[in-house]
């Protein structure tokens, strides 16, 4: 006998992922998921960016790595609340680790939550955790060959940071290439070029960011903005 | 790697139709995979093989439907295949490509006796 089932695998996830994303539009919380290989340099961006964004809004962090917590803690120094999410052994966040961890903050006086995940470039691109937007982070070293190899991520992001610009000379990299295949797999996505070493080009992607977390904020009915 | 993941989610979904078939076996198990999803139909099979140890699924065919990568131009009509991904069509250059089919990623049906 046949049974036709026909259920999205990942379903499960889909779904609390859904209820993620009801309480952050509750309050009119951003939320951001960063992916990229390990060594991209997401955690040094972050650290960067963080600096900014802190004279303009509340920003929370949730770390991913499979066992340390030293991005968290790098994280801490700039002064800004953050969970470190261990996932023994798994390559990626799934939705019900972030919701176990929400307790834990003070959402309503948050404006933008940054949720950086496992550095993988296949696995987490698969689980939504109920993000506004993915954002895709790419060290120029890794080569100009990466879009190709890993569509998905840059087809599901909203925007990708080029990481490590400053040293494009002591590349093989074609940064026309690298832009030209990010377009062609994903033709409305932004691209940030960035150095998060010198500090280059992290204030473009700050106000980028802003402008969304305002954005957000403005769709929320009156009486529910708490800015 | 995740496909472990993802198999976990298949035998989730496989226990809920088969908790009131107590002296039935599943016999063929069969899933629906996109070109654009990041699911190595090999590591499912591994992955199949292990989830289904000691269940009543043990020794059941896992059979992987796989669906290509398709979109539509919006600005010239143009439909099929896409290639290596690029999202750029292959008649007018257009940009503007819709994707149809190629992220699939779900159980659709069980082979019971």
């Amino acid at each position: 006998m046949e049974i036709k089932i026909n259920t999205g695998i990942l379903s499960s996830n889909d779904q609390t992922a859904v209820e993620n994303k009801k309480v952050f539009d509750q309050t009119g919380l951003f939320v951001i998921n960063m992916m990229g290989s390990p060594g991209a340099g997401k955690t040094t961006v972050l650290e960067k960016a963080i600096d900014i964004l802190v004279d303009s809004v509340q920003v929370a962090v949730i770390e991913g790595d499979i066992y340390t917590s030293k991005d968290a803690q790098r994280i801490e120094k700039h002064g800004v609340p953050v969970k470190q999410i261990n996932t023994g052994g798994a390559c990626h966040l799934e939705a019900k680790m972030i919701s176990r961890v929400l307790a834990e903050f003070n959402l309503a006086a948050t404006q933008l939550l940054i949720i950086e995940n496992v550095g993988n470039l296949v696995c987490p691109v698969e689980f939504n955790l109920g993000e506004d937007i993915k954002i895709a982070v790419l060290s120029i070293t890794e080569g100009d060959d990466k879009p190709l190899k890993y569509p998905l991520l840059f087809r599901e992001s909203g925007a990708v940071i080029l990481n490590k610009v400053d040293l494009v000379d002591y590349t093989d990299v074609n940064m026309d290439v690298l832009r030209r295949d990010i377009i062609r797999i994903n033709p409305g996505i932004q691209i940030f070029e960035v150095s998060a070493r010198t500090g280059r080009g992290i204030g473009e992607w700050v106000q980028w960011l802003l402008e969304k977390v305002k954005e957000k904020k403005i769709r929320l009915p009156k009486n529910r903005v708490f800015l | 790697m995740h496909e472990m993941a993802l198999m976990a989610g298949v035998f989730d979904i496989i226990k809920q139709y088969t908790t009131d078939l107590e002296e039935s076996r599943v016999t063929k198990v069969t899933l629906v995979v996109g070109e654009m999803t990041n699911a190595v139909p090999e590591a499912l099979q591994s992955a199949f093989a292990v989830y289904s140890a000691g269940t009543v699924v043990e020794g059941a065919e896992l059979l992987i439907r796989e669906i290509p990568l398709t979109a539509e131009c919006m600005s010239c009509g143009w439909a099929g295949k896409t290639e290596k991904h690029l999202f750029i069509c292959p008649q007018c250059s257009s940009l503007g490509l819709e994707l149809k089919t190629g992220r699939e990623l779900y159980l659709e049906s069980l082979e019971v006796e």
